[in-house]
């Protein structure tokens, strides 16, 4: 298991194009990386990737687990066609939102009926607009899952704390912030966990949707190591990418789980 | 990533049928190495990626009856294209490898041989004097040595409906001048005049730097510039960009958006007014649209500039480490012939040319024309990434794409595109 890992390492000190013996280079990658200005765009993105796309399904998916929580008639399938996007395979997933985003389809349409018809553009072609179409798919998967883990959380609150609160005059706005947040501490670290994790693996989306273009514009660290693996075969340095990409998802998740100790302690 | 899960599966189940066909003990073996079994005297493998469903019938066919000849017997494993690319390298280095594969002459194949990883076919070149200088030189390693064996061609042009000209009263232009005229007749018909298709597939992009840089520069200079013999940021470079710059808005905005299946449907459709594209879009085009489709060459820029065209070549090559040399070469020498061509362009979807002078090419106008072209031409290209290789390729797709939204930043991109192809030279 830890073999291929030690490997990657391995290879990211090294100019392999995949014929020839590995030949060491010892940091130069990570020098190159430097100077890459397509490193760079890439290394923006998922920054802009993990603060979008992680906060906003986390508020989203949050908001969502308030309104849905109590039991009501029909929020069953409330529940259910929000978690619906998360069963379909992402590849799918891409698919269908392509559609919609191609010339004159749906949300062309839906932009022309409300008289924003000078907004229209190439979505997936266009380079200011790429990054940000393939997020709002990805969200849509994202929520329900997210929505999900906040609901089996709030389950799990005791509603003597809320009746508590109530009889001390909080109001819902202090119930939530006070009671509920706090008590979903050990929900939290896990929806972290799972939000850097999935937004740092974020490939096959945005592979099958703009595989990074157009010219590197809506480009991941994560496509970009596909593409200068299996596309331009300098799999060195994409080794070296993983490694900052491993790097990243450590340093996120291991900051927070410190923290999270700290703080109990 | 579900399509790779399929391969695999019918690829494992393809070994299982291999292993237990040859009843040789001990080929159990075989499993170890990946795409075929450790082939013993009097088998040959042969790994292909012409995966879709005519292209993979006409190759059964055409396996099956080399098989009846006696002789070795072929086995055909066919891997879905995109696998097959990113896989060769690995294929070609294992250490026990699949013996044929179909691939491409030039540049990507003599990157191979520059590895010393390919069989020497010379001898079955003994056996095809006929074939053109121009097929030679293709197959030919940079070491001097045979290494290919070609079996048919296609053609680039700038494809239109017949009727649709007519309609528009434009005829096909033989000059820029002339093309640019068209370009401004269609438009004012209220059609965009130039149909691309670069969603998914931003590669066809490079058919107009290649056709634009052997009209302006000839083909020399092409094939130099791709090798790495010349830089991107050169003049004479930019003085392509000057001239694709004129034709710009007579591009289809929408082509942006998607793959040139999709353009080829708008242009059967009337929706744009030509296409330069390469005849495997009839693949994906309804056949009774393909009689009312016509091209013509690509506009002459620069008349003291010697024609070249765009005429990628597809063939065979071998793994060195090939258990039975003799077999191989004598399976190749069999493709090469005329009858062995003659039955992979009938069962395929017809477009494509036989490189055996003596075989024959289908019989309808737009073939004849397209191969009259090509014989007529004073030198012929391959394509972007077949002139200089797969790992070039992605670094022109940025920046042609680039180029077609932001024209003016043409200094930086080609700036850009120099350092990247500089970086895939080195590697």
């Amino acid at each position: 298991m830890f073999w291929p890992a030690l490997q990657g390492f391995w290879l990211a000190l090294t100019n392999w194009d995949g014929l020839s013996a590995p030949r060491f280079v010892g940091f130069g990658n990570f020098g190159d990386m430097v100077s890459d200005p397509i490193f760079r765009t890439a290394l923006k993105n998922t920054a802009i990737w993990l603060v979008l796309f992680g906060g906003l399904s986390v508020i989203g998916g949050f908001g969502m687990a308030l309104l849905l929580q109590r039991e009501r008639r029909g929020v069953g399938i409330y529940r259910a066609a929000l978690f619906t996007p998360v069963v379909f395979s992402l590849v799918v997933t891409a698919l269908i939102w392509r559609v919609f985003y191609q010339p004159d389809g749906l949300v062309d349409t839906v932009f022309r009926s409300v008289g924003l018809g000078n907004f229209v553009r190439p979505w997936l072609a266009d380079p200011d607009t790429a990054l940000y179409a393939v997020i709002v798919p990805a969200l849509w998967r994202q929520i329900g899952y997210v929505m999900v883990l906040y609901l089996a959380g709030l389950k799990a609150v005791d509603p003597a704390l809320y009746e508590a609160a109530k009889v001390d005059g909080a109001s819902a706005w202090q119930r939530t912030r006070y009671v509920t947040i706090p008590q979903l501490k050990g929900v939290n670290s896990v929806v972290l966990s799972v939000i850097v994790i999935d937004s740092l693996r974020s490939f096959d989306i945005v592979w099958s949707m703009t595989r990074g273009g157009p010219y590197h514009s809506s480009e991941l660290l994560s496509t970009y190591m596909y593409s200068t693996a299996f596309q331009s075969t300098q799999l060195g340095y994409a080794s070296a990418i993983a490694v900052v990409i491993f790097v990243l998802a450590l340093a996120v998740i291991l900051g927070y789980l410190i923290r999270a100790f700290r703080e109990e302690s | 990533m579900t399509g790779l899960a399929a391969d695999r599966r019918t690829f494992l189940k393809g070994l299982g049928v291999l292993g237990a066909a040859t009843l040789v003990p001990g080929c159990a073996t075989s499993t170890k190495s990946p795409g075929s079994g450790s082939a013993p005297t009097g088998q040959v493998s042969l790994q292909s990626n012409l995966s879709s469903e005519q292209a993979k019938a006409a190759m059964e066919k055409l396996v099956a009856t080399y098989n009846k000849t006696g002789g070795s017997q072929v086995k055909l494993n066919t891997v879905a294209a995109e696998i097959f690319r990113t896989q060769l390298p690995t294929y070609l280095t294992s250490s026990n490898p699949p013996d044929v594969y179909t691939w491409y002459a030039g540049s990507v194949a003599d990157s191979y041989a520059k590895k010393d990883l390919l069989l020497d076919v010379s001898s079955v070149w003994d056996s095809m004097g006929n074939y053109s200088k121009a097929m030679q030189t293709l197959s030919t390693s940079s070491a001097g040595q045979k290494i290919f064996v070609p079996t048919s061609y296609y053609w680039w042009g700038m494809f239109y409906r017949k009727s649709n000209f007519a309609k528009w009263g434009v005829t096909p232009p033989k000059t820029w001048a002339e093309f640019v005229a068209v370009c401004k007749t269609i438009q004012s018909k209220g059609i965009p005049p130039i149909g691309i298709g670069l969603g998914d597939t931003p590669w066809v992009a490079s058919a107009w730097f290649d056709y634009l840089n052997i009209r302006i520069n000839g083909a020399p200079f092409h094939r130099q510039l791709l090798a790495g013999q010349g830089d991107f940021t050169d003049p004479k470079v930019k003085a392509v960009f000057t001239k694709w710059r004129e034709v710009l808005p007579y591009f289809d905005p929408k082509g942006k958006s998607f793959p040139f299946q999709e353009a080829t449907s708008a242009l059967l459709a009337g929706k744009t007014g030509m296409f330069l594209i390469g005849t495997f879009f009839a693949d994906s085009a309804p056949k009774d649209a393909l009689d009312d489709i016509d091209f013509f060459q690509f506009p002459i820029i620069d008349p003291a500039v010697p024609v070249a065209e765009e005429a990628p070549t597809d063939g065979y090559f071998a793994s060195k480490k090939a258990a039975d040399p003799d077999g191989v070469k004598k399976f190749l020498t069999w493709l090469a012939t005329p009858e062995a061509q003659n039955i992979y362009v009938q069962s395929s979807s017809g477009t494509a040319i036989p490189a055996n002078p003596d075989g024959k090419s289908a019989d309808t106008a737009l073939v004849k024309k397209g191969k009259a072209m090509i014989e007529g031409a004073a030198e012929l290209t391959q394509f972007f990434n077949r002139d200089s290789s797969d790992a070039l390729q992605p670094t022109a797709d940025a920046a042609l794409t680039k180029f077609l939204d932001k024209p003016d930043q043409i200094d930086q991109i080609l700036k850009t595109w120099q350092t990247a192809a500089q970086k895939v030279f080195k590697a």
